[in-house]
């Protein structure tokens, strides 16, 4: 019979490349046969085959019992090969590993050569346990004659105090007798594994400074000193007074050495040790950044990778002195070897500041533009404050995986956006370049330009008008619409295009013609998220130009509005049937609004013809004959959809807002809201309401069935117990006078809820609300120009143009707004996150009634001043109700 | 901590894999991924491997906020891989990687990609003699060298005693007959450790 052996296996692999699978199959079935083979050489020699198929990714779990079998042989050369392939193959789960334990005691009191195999083998395959039970013949092991155990002993050590930790206050006390062990091998392992164990605890390992101290003086083993620099680099933080030591003998290390990784260690270590700060540091930390921008202008590629490396670290303490380096650092962007830019970027990225952010940012959007890929004119002509020629070097831009344009992308959006946009000083210039990412990215990366743009639109108020001309343009692009869905096509943007201009379109001279673009046919193609969001824009533009038209309303627009219905129903039509719930829900609400408005513009009949409003007209009109004589010239229903968006003005909400609510007087939010679940527990304890609290309690621990519902009753008993008896109202037990009381509170709530547009009540006959269209209030810009015909011929002309020219002061509202009456809350840090940020749709709408503020100061800022001037309490109740008029409300869908 | 050492050729194919942390994935999924990076670069650029496909496998683990690094050498048509974190200096590891490969020409004399086809064993030990649970045990080639040598003497005695009619030994580093392809020892930058 002849077996394979592992040569043979590897010339059959060879001479078999076509049909590997079915010669490897055939080889496991051999390898399955021979491993349960008595004879341990042929054992062996299917564990060392099993090994090779291993590396190559064939299982090899199933055989962890018969490599220990090979393990426990007492031939040298097929111990081997056992100790190897449970290297290979053991791991935490491998349940035969505790069979060991004996079995590796008896190699470690055996012959040298056993015992290095063990050694080697211990340190791949250690567990917790086994290092529990193996650590004294470990300890044992570091007094062995010869070196070359002692060597293995002290890395096993590591291995052994890394997996069972109780072992390590021992192990420390023998690791320091080993830094005075003879052997010089010894002493480097020694302090290679303190080195390693000291990034962990570094404070455990501080008693052993002078040691080490003494050898990174005395000793030249270049090996060594890295890993003693190193070390040194991971205790000198936490004792200063090491970093006066150690100033000395590493200024000099950095000038003698010839040896560059030393060099390089020694820089690495004073920035990282903190050794650079004081008068002393200062000339070091010169002398760091010139040794490394002379490795960054190296030839040798190597060294540059590593100069970036040290530099970022460098950059939190000194970055003056990196700046000056700053042009190779740029240069450094555009290599050719990725390693090289990933970290010019991330060191770009920390040297940013308010002056170099644009010129820095350009570059880097350089670098994405694809030499073939044409950029869209639209961007271009967008871009004003963007370089509009292509660097000339653009075809040299080395090869780009989507993966690192991604890194670049979001590093662009990171380091202009970084700290709530500290760097940013012209946020028209930001929104440019922002559009310009979701042309020339080509990465999935709009989410992000997405929340980008609805924060910043929502912080700056300054930049509104600008933003809605750039979004006016990525919604009449039919390029991102089309394209929409395919991966790298940024088509999230059109949902803050969308709403950006939904929201601000006041801002636009004459919102209709944006219409036809939230109603494109093509939406359907969109996400569902952003279809909404087009449904609700294009809503918010009727409402805006309603109302406009009905201020200079002439006859002849009344063709015109009819058309927009028209279109507008059509389109809401198709999106009735939506499988998406939130399409069909908007889309049916909406659709139900304009049926009215279409039907009131059909039985509109023009002022100007009286004839006709005093027959038939009147009788199908759904407001009273009487009040057309009276009422405006155009037909009501104008005024319907505008004041539902814009009654109150959105702001951005601090992030504490929603915990700093006052709790308002009166409300109690342990109280009951069905009482009448407590009648039950009362009448079955017969009223004794001790009884009650002790089975209650009883009950809640036993029955786990009914757990929450008796944990719920005895915290009620509890209360009752602490002195509130009549807590509970009872049914029967009611007095007349709370009966009273409870009719008059309901009452109230129903005269609240008639007032509330969002209750319908169906005791009354619901009144169309343009029934009053004097009462509802219209929110007027005053700072925009009256009305007039069109001044600017150019489709999407902004109305505020000229307060743009006179280039204004953009201010961030960074804290974002807080609740009347917060309860003081530590300062927030400036970082504190926006919740908005990555939730858009989680607005909230902060309501700012526009009768008592008749004018919006377009470029105010209500920063922490105006939270601090106005601490008045939130009242629940309407404030028209209760005439106390203190002006502020907040509204929000759960705690109102 | 040094935590994987491997060895692939200009194909992929993996000569030697050798994990001292356990992964999380498959170390046929990590050796393909290195591969596919490091073979499309060109010579001339560093021998640090930086990318952003790397992340999920590189990037900070555990609380810390430390990425290992991916340090690489091309010798012929082999690459010498190791992925190592922060407490290992990245041109020591570069020099590292010169020593193993400087024992393995020692013990295979002028080493090629056949001998570690066919003795993938004895690659693991001379390793062995270098690395220990992804410490450094040893720098000095010629100390690596006599640990090599006297541990393949043991276990050739220990093959001849219990195979008494076995002649030469299957056991060890002997030559078979590969094609010689000289190594370029000197055209790499040697970065000084042990140059001193």
């Amino acid at each position: 019979m002849w077996e394979r052996t592992l040569q043979d296996l590897i010339r059959g692999l060879r001479a078999n490349k076509n049909d590997e699978a079915k010669f490897i199959a055939q080889a496991m079935d051999e390898i399955r046969k021979e491993i349960k083979n008595k004879d341990m050489e042929l054992k062996a020699g299917a564990v060392m085959k099993l090994t090779y198929l291993n590396m190559l990714g064939y299982d090899m779990n199933w055989a962890s019992f018969h490599i220990i079998e090979v393990m426990s042989s007492s031939k040298i050369h097929l111990k081997t090969v056992g100790y190897l392939a449970a290297g290979q193959s053991f791991d935490d789960d491998t349940d035969v590993l505790m069979l060991t334990t004996n079995l590796i005691k008896k190699d470690l009191s055996s012959s040298p050569a056993e015992v290095a195999i063990t050694l080697n083998g211990l340190s791949s395959v250690v567990t917790p346990d086994l290092a529990r039970d193996l650590i004294p013949e470990v300890f044992a092991m570091l007094n062995h004659s010869r070196p070359h155990i002692r060597k293995r002993a002290v890395l096993t050590l590591y291995r052994v105090c890394e997996r069972y930790p109780e072992a390590l206050p021992q192990g420390i006390i023998r690791l320091r007798e080993k830094l005075d062990d003879s052997d010089p091998a010894v002493v480097s392992t020694t302090v290679n594994v303190i080195c390693e164990l000291a990034r962990r605890n570094p404070q455990d390992y501080l008693p052993l400074a002078p040691h080490l101290f003494h050898l990174l003086t005395t000793s030249s083993n270049n090996w060594m000193l890295i890993k003693l620099i190193k070390l040194f680099g991971a205790l000198s933080p936490h004792e200063p007074r090491l970093v006066k030591k150690l100033q000395p003998p590493i200024t000099e290390l950095i000038s003698t050495t010839s040896a560059i990784s030393l060099l390089y260690e020694c820089v690495h270590t004073c920035i990282i040790g903190n050794m650079l700060q004081g008068p002393s540091g200062q000339s070091l930390a010169q002398t760091c950044v010139s040794k490394l921008a002379a490795f960054l202008q190296d030839a040798d590629q190597n060294l540059r990778y590593i100069a970036l490396l040290a530099l970022v670290k460098i950059v939190p303490t000194h970055a003056n002195l990196v700046a000056e380096h700053q042009d190779v650092i740029l240069a450094s962007v555009d290599d050719d070897d990725i390693s090289i830019r990933m970290r010019a970027l991330d060191l770009v990225t920390a040297l940013v500041n308010k002056h170099n952010l644009q010129s820095i940012v350009q570059q880097l959007l350089s670098h994405l533009v694809q030499p073939q890929t044409s950029v869209p004119s639209a961007v271009q002509s967008l871009s004003q404050h963007v370089v509009p020629s292509i660097p000339s070097k653009a075809p040299s831009v080395p090869s780009q995986s989507s993966a690192y344009r991604l890194v670049l992308s979001q590093h662009v959006i990171s380091m202009c956006s970084n700290s709530m946009y500290d760097n940013v000083t012209d946020f028209e210039w930001y929104l440019s370049v922002l559009v310009d990412l979701t042309y020339v990215s080509n990465v999935d990366i709009g989410s992000r330009i997405r929340d980008q743009l609805v924060d910043i639109v929502g912080r700056v108020r300054a930049v509104r008008a600008y933003a809605v001309k750039l979004m006016v343009k990525l919604l009449s692009d039919e390029t991102l619409l089309v394209h929409a869905g395919e991966p790298g096509s940024c088509s999230e943007v059109l949902w803050a295009a969308a709403w950006i201009c939904g929201e601000y379109c006041g801002e636009l001279l004459a919102p209709e013609e944006l219409l036809p673009y939230l109603l494109h046919s093509e939406i359907h193609n969109l996400d569902p998220d952003t279809i909404v969001v087009y449904l609700q824009a294009a809503t918010k533009v009727f409402g805006y130009w309603f109302t406009e038209a009905a201020q200079q309303w002439t006859d002849d627009l009344l063709d015109k509005v009819k058309g927009a219905v028209d279109s507008m129903m059509e389109r809401l039509e198709d999106f009735v049937s939506s499988p998406h719930i939130e399409v069909q829900e908007r889309a049916a609400n909406i659709l139900q609004l304009f049926t009215f408005i279409k039907h009131d513009l059909t039985t509109y009949r023009p002022k100007s013809e009286p004839a006709f409003s005093d027959g038939y007209s009147a009788s199908l009109s759904v407001f009273d004959a009487s009040e057309i004589d009276s009422g405006p010239a155009f037909p009501k229903s104008l005024y319907l959809i505008h004041p539902l968006f814009s009654t109150y003005e959105l702001n951005p909400v601090a992030s504490a807002a929603q915990a700093s609510v006052p709790i308002p007087e009166g409300l109690d939010l342990d109280a009951w809201l069905v009482p009448s679940m407590q009648v039950p527990v009362n009448d079955e304890n017969e009223g004794g309401e001790v009884v009650a609290e002790k089975k209650v309690k009883k009950k809640g621990k036993k029955g786990k069935e009914k757990g929450s519902s008796d944990r719920t009753k005895s915290k009620e008993t509890k209360r009752r117990t602490d002195g509130e008896e009549v807590l509970v109202p009872l049914e029967d037990t009611e007095t007349p006078e709370e009966i009273a009381e409870r009719e008059r509170q309901k009452a109230e709530r129903l005269e609240r809820m008639r007032e509330d547009p969002y209750y319908i009540t169906d005791d009354q006959p619901p009144k169309p609300p343009v029934d009053d269209v004097d009462s509802i209030p219209i929110i007027r810009l005053d700072e925009l120009p009256p009305p007039t015909p069109k001044v600017e011929p150019r489709l999407f002309a902004l109305k505020s143009s000229s307060a743009r020219s006179s280039s204004p002061r953009f201010v961030v509202e960074k804290e974002g707004e807080m609740p009347e009456g917060a309860i003081p809350t530590p300062p927030l840090s400036q970082s504190a996150p926006i919740t908005r940020q990555q939730t858009p749709s989680l607005f909230e709408r902060i309501s700012t009634p526009p009768p008592i503020l008749p004018s919006f100061q377009q470029y105010d800022v209500p920063g922490n001043d105006a939270r601090a001037s106005t601490p008045e309490p939130i009242k629940v109740t309407r404030v028209k109700k209760k005439g106390t008029g203190t002006g502020k409300k907040k509204h929000t869908t759960g705690t109102g | 901590m040094i935590h994987a050492v491997l060895i692939f050729n200009t194909s992929g194919i993996p000569r030697l894999t050798k994990f001292y942390t356990p992964l999380h994935q498959s170390s046929q999924t990590v050796v393909q991924k290195i591969f596919s990076l490091i073979s499309v670069r060109p010579q001339g650029l560093c021998n640090f491997l930086d990318a952003p496909e790397l992340e999920a496998f590189l990037g900070p683990k555990d609380g810390s906020n430390e990425r290992w690094r991916v340090v690489y050498r091309n010798y012929a048509t082999l690459y010498f891989v190791f992925v190592v974190d922060g407490a290992e200096s990245e041109l020591g590891i570069l020099d590292l990687i010169q020593v193993f490969v400087e024992a393995l020409d020692r013990s295979f004399q002028n080493v090629c990609e056949l001998d570690l086809v066919f003795h993938f064993d004895e690659v693991h030990h001379i390793l062995a003699e270098i690395i220990q649970g992804g410490l450094v045990l040893e720098t000095n080639v010629e100390e690596i060298n006599s640990s090599v040598q006297s541990a393949l003497k043991a276990r050739k005695d220990s093959f001849i005693s219990s195979n008494p009619l076995a002649l030469g030994g299957s056991v060890g580093g002997s030559r078979n007959g590969g094609l010689p392809t000289p190594l370029n020892w000197l055209t790499d930058r040697l970065t000084g450790v042990s140059g001193r």
